[in-house]
């Protein structure tokens, strides 16, 4: 038989709001919807509640009661993503899963109290490790479980939770209850009123060909469920693409560092979900709500998968110090677009190997603390200019299975580049009818008499382009100690030093 | 002709002789005992081959092997002079600072070690400071470009942060290049060094430091010190005048374990030749 679980979260527009401003938890807080005059409370803390504000009430009600209420708008953005948030947290118990809004969602968790043998029923001890899985992303959730989504749902509505109805026990369950929790249409309410069938047991009570004569199809349905007969299966739905947080703010943000405040807390929440999926977040969008109309987009594409919040964070500050939005922020989407984190087999006996997750992250904060221009892998360049380099993104082989012997350094002597080429001042001399270079006259160091030079070496590269380099290389030793390689330009006849001999 | 007299028992009785009778036995031998091997033991040794498993006789053996091999060998540089003053090379977990104001060899040392730990499979890192890293000489040396991370700092104590963070991911090498006088940026508190060689020393990365003077203060292993050197040049009168390479002076200034002031000549070859 069928067995569904429903996630329920209570006063949901107040939790999804409580999740992304967590510090408002023991405040005084209203939820308000509604414009001015219209304004009203739809949910409520409970140490708003021990003052006497209750749901409906106008928030000038609500204020007359506790000026100090905290008000709080309905936050679309807000309950959309938690709705998300709490969509993947059912996901971790069954790949069946169906959305009914409003922190609502059903998963079919048939055979699946097989992996929850603990101590009590299996169901409960699943049923608890879904409530504690929702509580640790931040929702204080209650769950039913029935046959039925109507059961499950009517079960998981109520006050102890978890509430587990037994298998074929679904009719029995739901007999005394109100025929209101079987959300009938207002016609066929009345209807049923006016026949005086006040519980869904009355309702289950009556020949179901009688009904279905007299309402029709809706009627058929409505005694189905009242008996926890769910002829409709669960709809599941794919998992969207990436992983979206968002809020929209009660004022309008002009600093940095508020912003930031408030982007850290998103991308806390953003990393624990992808953690729970096993995802890394590897391009980050940020979509600003600006006042007083308009929006800003940024995207960063970061240079390895990563969960690694402080990394994400400083990224999003350095880019947002580089390209600011040019107007006040009230509102955000964070979407992080995830990818699988590296892996990689480490060796017993080889060296030992750096871990995918970590070198990912390192890598991430050096390009947030230098650019992603200086840090990598170096890479040869063909060609014959001796300064010419390419990078490319640090990504070692795995290491040897064993220890290997290193290969014995042949002596050679390296060179310090100077990027860029140092412009120096070149006197030369004839000395047995060559030319030789006598002295150099640069900055700091890079200055004195010749004790010795050699050349030239000519280098041509790209004659047959825009940029033609053409080159005379000398290599030169100071008197003072230091050997550099000098080279003139054609056709400026510029000298320039380009590298010290060390 | 004597013959050889008749052996008699009782000649033999006075020196009591015989064997003694067996002692009562109170409690039975234990079994005899096979080695300690477990079935996964066997099979892990079969995986292998026979070369490595002749020599692994228990996990505890595996570990202790590893901890020996692994966190207290050294890095060698390959460089003769540089190993015998350092004692077989740059040791794990330590930090070695290199310095010389004039003498040319610095860079070359830092290349030779890179060749030496990249061809070795292990992952290193260079933190050039100066920009000065040139990849096709170092390609051409036989340093293995895909296991080492080339990081530009701008600033010391850009260079002294992205040391951390690397060592602190586990690279078995780290080397801080800090370029040419004048260095760039403000000098790092010497706290700064004592924690990356406190880094250093947890995660087993063997560091360089290589810089035109001393930086490290305390918190350095040993300190080598390049003394001034001239050229070598081949080529006299009309014959072109070619660089054949330098050599350079190198004296041990510092070492925790090691009697300082010894002193060793390195050579290096020009490319070009």
């Amino acid at each position: 038989m069928t067995r569904i679980a429903c996630f329920f979260v209570p006063m949901f527009p107040l939790a999804a709001r409580l999740r992304s401003e967590p510090d408002l938890l023991h405040e005084a807080l209203a939820i308000i919807d509604g414009n001015a005059q219209n304004a009203h409370v739809i949910a409520a803390t409970r140490r708003a509640r021990a003052k006497g504000i209750r749901p409906g009430m106008s928030l000038a009600q609500a204020r007359a009661l506790l000026p100090k209420l905290i008000a709080r708008a309905r936050d679309a953005e807000c309950e959309r993503t938690a709705q998300e948030a709490l969509f993947e947290v059912a996901e971790t118990f069954s790949p069946r899963v169906e959305d009914a809004g409003e922190g609502i969602v059903y998963v079919d968790v048939t055979g699946m109290e097989r992996h929850f043998r603990i101590d009590d029923s299996p169901e409960v001890a699943l049923a608890k490790a879904a409530i504690a899985a929702a509580e640790k992303m931040g929702f204080p959730a209650r769950v039913g479980i029935a046959a039925s989504k109507l059961a499950a749902r009517v079960a998981a509505e109520l006050p102890q939770t978890p509430t587990i109805v037994a298998a074929g026990k679904e009719s029995e369950f739901l007999a005394p209850l109100p025929l209101a929790r079987l959300t009938p249409e207002l016609d066929a309410a009345t209807t049923l009123r006016r026949w005086g069938i006040d519980s869904i047991g009355e309702l289950a009570g009556l020949p179901e060909s009688e009904v279905a004569s007299r309402l029709g199809e809706l009627g058929r349905e409505l005694h189905h469920a009242a008996r926890g007969i769910d002829p409709r299966p669960l709809i599941p739905r794919p998992l969207p693409p990436d992983f979206r947080e968002g809020m929209e703010l009660e004022w309008p943000l002009v600093a940095m560092e508020p912003f930031l405040f408030i982007a850290s807390a998103a991308l806390d929440r953003l990393s624990q979900r992808m953690e729970i999926q096993g995802f890394a977040c590897k391009r980050l969008e940020l979509t600003l709500m600006l006042e007083p109309d308009g929006f800003y987009a940024r995207a960063i594409d970061l240079p390895a998968p990563t969960r690694d919040v402080k990394t994400m964070l400083t990224l999003l500050r350095l880019d947002l110090e580089k390209n600011p939005p040019g107007a006040p922020v009230v509102g955000f989407t964070l979407v992080a677009h995830p990818d699988r984190p590296r892996r990689a087999q480490l060796t017993l006996f080889g060296p030992t190997a750096l871990s995918p997750e970590k070198l990912a992250t390192t890598i991430a904060r050096l390009v947030s603390l230098l650019g992603d221009d200086r840090v990598g892998m170096a890479l040869p360049v063909d060609g014959h200019l001796p300064e010419r380099y390419d990078l490319a993104e640090y990504a070692p082989p795995p290491p040897p299975q064993t220890r290997v012997k290193p290969q014995q350094s042949r002596g050679l002597l390296a060179v310090r580049v100077f990027r860029p080429p140092v412009s120096v001042e070149v006197i030369t001399r004839q000395s047995d009818g060559e030319t030789q270079i006598a002295s150099i006259n640069g900055e700091g160091d890079l200055s004195g008499a010749v004790r010795m030079s050699s050349g030239p070496w000519r280098v041509e590269s790209g004659w047959w382009s825009d940029a033609p380099a053409a080159r005379e290389y000398w290599d030169v030793e100071l008197e003072r100690g230091g050997i550099y390689r000098v080279y003139q330009a054609a056709p400026s006849s510029d000298w320039f030093i380009d590298a010290r001999y060390d | 002709m004597a013959a050889p007299a008749p052996r008699l028992d009782w000649q033999f009785q006075l020196l009591d002789l015989d064997p003694r009778p067996p002692a009562p036995i109170l409690v039975p031998p234990p079994p005899p005992v096979e080695p300690g091997e477990s079935e996964a033991m066997r099979q892990l040794r079969a995986s292998l081959g026979t070369s490595v498993a002749a020599k692994i006789r228990s996990g505890a053996e595996l570990l202790r092997r590893a901890a020996n091999s692994g966190s207290t060998s050294a890095i060698p540089t390959t460089l003769h002079a540089v190993d015998a003053l350092l004692g077989g090379g740059l040791q794990r977990g330590k930090l070695v600072e290199l310095v010389s104001r004039r003498a040319s060899g610095r860079f070359s040392i830092v290349l030779s070690t890179l060749v030496a730990a990249t061809t070795m499979g292990e992952a290193a890192a260079l933190i050039d400071l100066g920009d000065h890293f040139d990849p096709q000489l170092a390609a051409e040396n036989g340093v293995d470009l895909r296991r080492l991370l080339w990081v530009r700092p701008r600033t010391v104590k850009e260079a002294v942060m992205s040391a951390e963070m690397i060592t602190a991911t586990g690279f078995q090498l780290v080397i801080v290049d800090v370029g040419l006088h004048p260095i760039r940026g403000r000098r790092a508190p010497d706290a700064a060094w004592v924690r990356l060689a406190r880094t250093a020393e947890s995660q087993g990365t063997a560091m360089l430091v290589s810089s035109p003077y001393p930086l490290t203060g305390t918190a350095s292993e040993a300190v080598l010190k390049a003394s001034f050197t001239r050229a070598r040049w081949i080529g006299r009168g009309k014959a072109p005048r070619l660089l054949d390479g330098i050599d350079m002076n190198l004296t041990l200034e510092k070492h925790r374990h090691i009697k300082p002031g010894a002193h060793a000549t390195q050579m290096f070859e020009s490319a070009e030749k």
